[in-house]
């Protein structure tokens, strides 16, 4: 394999100079696909910039593999254990689709028109996304407005960087407004048991079934812990097999892309609000552990609010932050007649951040 | 007996973080020492011996960047009568001062020898340090050691401390108390850009292409920078004169070509001036700040800077910043973090700032 690379190697590197000496040098052709072959040549290729000032050596990581680890762990923590309960056939083509209209569409066509200088790798962390926080049954068409949707207010806020709002999230606000009842229906009951070719395609037969924090409000059941924590259970495509999401999560910690401090305090302050609530005003509320395994929580603790670019930046804001996003969750699922508070929380303290940020720093230089 | 073992809580307080450069970059010098041809005489031997009283003298012997000159090959594993040379060094010329040696805490065997020296009296004083950059830096040793607030680019002198470098020992003792004539050096020269590492003897004054001469691999380009790629300066002009004082010499391949594939041949990338990526915004990855040595963040710089107010970055700790250029070293998107402080100190932190006080008194 790496003979084969090698051979193929000088082929390929010699036909992209040529290709860029092409474009460079015609300046109709560089104005329409300059920025796109730049894009392109910067995800197979290390950029030839060098260092011209102290220090003269620089570390191995760049935001691409900041960016690869990210795509990793979403990988492993939705990606393959949906495949398993809901079948090929019902998660690649929502990946697929959000990609194409996210990535290669929408984005493409920004840095064509706009004249950036590369197609940034955050979109297909963006796209990869949307999928995992709608339900199982959600067309593909909704999927993609959700992505084109995002990639747009990404890049009209100013790219990745400037952001002020997750874009993810952005994207999905706007689906719940404009689409209210798909993005609560279509939930999909989970094939269980030994794999088979059929249910790695199909999956099951669809059953629609209410999601275990609606089971709760209505009835008061508390659904088994132990399904809740592997998976077997209604919810989005990719927030279900918590226990994937929080391996892969920690593992983002370890390697430093995501800061621990925001899945620590958020669902540790989830944990401890509603159990305040659960023990002083009763049986109306969820209990702690059906709260912090219901719902999309753990997905959006360890890979939505963890975004750096849309929390605040110093470590205490960061504690704040997600301290807030704790609580606003616990309230909104259990004093509103909306059934899952994460992406209000997080989109409100993403806002909330920005004077967070400002406060803190006053506080901490006495500036 | 002043063996103080440092205790790890208080490790952490002072040195927040750091990098361990031994992992990243692990370097081996050939074993055989070689001198480099040079028909000139060498540069006289000088040291400045300050005018001021010293109280304390401070030599380390736990480099924490492994271009460093390892310091058995001054000691000869023989660090007794290293010791003794500095002895002899201490009394004749600092009276009365206290010597404090920083030993690596990796090093088993040293620290063992240097328990068992019973034939010193208190003056020596003994200090492990991990060897993790930059905590050998002058402001962090001596807020360490001795409690000292020193400001960066403060000489130590001026409190009473001496920092000498172990071979500035021996050859202070060699040229002033033995008499012989000093005239050459330990020089180690390392990086990619040569076929092996190796230490060589070099008089002072000798051009540094002399050096260059036989050892660089043939066919790329590189550049050569003098005590060490983070902290040092490179060298534009080859004819420059290697002193007494120039510790290690680095010299990296310069890829200033695309890699194809990058990402599965970082080791071919890691040793060489490429920024290994693209210049990006700043995404707030924490990653500068978590890696600084003296707390501070970065970011916040980057951000005064990039708005255009460079006397704001004053407000956010900036003269506590030692410039060991890990936050640039470190930084995903590739920012020039330690350029950009350099530009914030020297910004004139006067007009400004008078306009904003005035303004929040609107």
């Amino acid at each position: 394999m790496k003979q084969i690379i090698k051979k193929f190697e000088p082929i390929l590197n010699k036909n992209l100079n040529r290709v860029e000496s092409f474009i460079q040098t015609r300046p109709r052709v560089n104005f329409l696909f300059g920025a796109l072959f730049e894009a392109f040549d910067g995800l197979i290729r290390s950029s030839k910039d060098t260092a011209k000032t102290q220090p003269y050596i620089r570390n191995q990581m760049d935001i691409k593999q900041f960016m690869g680890g990210i795509l990793v762990a979403l990988f492993l923590g939705w990606v393959l254990p949906s495949i398993y309960f809901f079948g090929i056939l019902c998660v690649v083509p929502k990946i697929i689709v959000s990609f194409v209209v996210g990535v290669f569409i929408v984005d493409v066509l920004w840095v064509i028109l706009a004249k950036e200088e590369r197609i940034n790798e955050g979109g297909f962390v963006t796209c990869l996304f949307i999928p995992a926080f709608l339900p199982p049954q959600a067309p593909l068409w909704l999927i993609g407005v959700g992505a084109a949707v995002s990639i747009l207010f990404r890049n009209i806020t100013g790219g990745v960087g400037m952001n002020l709002l997750n874009p993810a999230l952005f994207g999905r606000l706007l689906l719940t407004i404009c689409f209210p009842t798909m993005v609560v229906t279509g939930w999909q009951e989970p094939f269980l048991g030994m794999p088979t070719i059929q249910s790695l395609t199909y999956g099951v037969d669809a059953v629609t079934h209410a999601t275990p924090l609606l089971i709760y409000k209505e009835t008061r059941e508390i659904t088994s812990y132990i399904s809740l924590l592997f998976g077997t259970n209604t919810g989005s495509l990719g927030e279900t097999c918590r226990v994937a999401l929080i391996i892969a999560g920690v593992w983002l910690c370890k390697k430093r892309i995501a800061n621990w401090r925001i899945p620590v305090a958020y669902l540790g302050s989830v944990f401890i609000f509603s159990a305040l609530f659960f023990y002083t005003i009763g049986e109306t509320m969820a209990p702690p552990l059906l709260q912090l395994l219901s719902g999309g929580l753990i997905f959006a603790a360890f890979f939505m609010a963890t975004d750096p670019i849309t929390t605040t930046y110093t470590q205490i804001g960061k504690w704040i932050f997600s301290i807030g996003c704790g609580f606003i969750t616990v309230i909104i699922r259990n004093f509103t007649p909306i059934p899952e508070g994460v992406m209000y929380a997080i989109l409100f303290m993403n806002l909330v951040g920005v004077p967070i940020q400002s406060i803190v720093l006053k506080i901490k230089y006495r500036a | 007996m002043g063996l103080c073992m440092a205790k790890t809580d208080k490790d952490k307080k002072v040195y927040k973080n750091g990098f361990n450069l031994f992992e990243a970059y692990p370097i081996q010098f050939s074993e055989k020492v070689e001198t480099v041809p040079y028909d000139e005489p060498a540069e006289a031997f000088n040291f400045p011996f300050p005018d001021k009283n010293i109280a304390h003298i401070m030599v380390n012997l736990c480099p924490t960047e492994p271009w460093a000159l390892p310091h058995v090959r001054i000691t000869e594993n023989n660090p007794r009568e290293f010791f003794s040379k500095l002895d002899r060094v201490r009394t004749r010329y600092f009276g009365g001062s206290h010597c404090h040696a920083v030993i690596s805490s990796h090093e088993i065997d040293l620290i063992k020898e240097v328990k068992e020296f019973t034939w010193h009296g208190d003056w020596l004083h003994t200090y492990l340090l991990d060897p993790i950059y930059p905590h050998d830096a002058p402001v962090l040793l001596l807020k360490k050691i001795l409690g000292l607030h020193l400001a960066y680019g403060q000489d130590t002198r001026e409190t009473g401390v001496l920092i000498l470098e172990p071979q500035a020992v021996a050859e202070i003792f060699e040229h002033y108390i033995r008499g012989n004539e000093c005239s050459t050096r330990l020089i180690p020269l390392s990086g990619t850009g040569l076929g092996e590492n190796k230490i060589l003897k070099v008089k002072p004054g000798t051009p540094i292409q002399a050096i260059l001469d036989g050892n660089v691999r043939e066919n790329i380009t590189c550049r050569v920078f003098v005590d060490g790629p983070l902290n040092g300066s490179e060298v534009k002009d080859m004819r420059q004169r290697i002193g007494w004082t120039t510790k290690n010499i680095v010299i990296l391949e310069e890829r200033d070509y695309k890699t194809p594939f990058s990402f599965f041949r970082l080791n071919e990338l890691v040793f060489t001036t490429s920024l290994m990526g693209e210049l990006r915004r700043c995404v707030y990855c924490n990653h500068c700040d978590d890696m600084c040595p003296v707390n501070l963040e970065p970011a916040l710089y980057w951000q005064c800077h990039t708005r255009g107010e460079k006397q704001r970055a004053r407000l956010y700790g900036l003269e506590k910043c030692i410039e060991c250029g890990l936050c640039s070293f470190i930084c995903p998107s590739k920012l020039e973090l330690l350029q950009i402080i350099k530009e914030c100190k020297l910004a004139d932190s006067g007009s400004r700032l008078k306009d904003e006080t005035d303004y929040k008194k609107i």
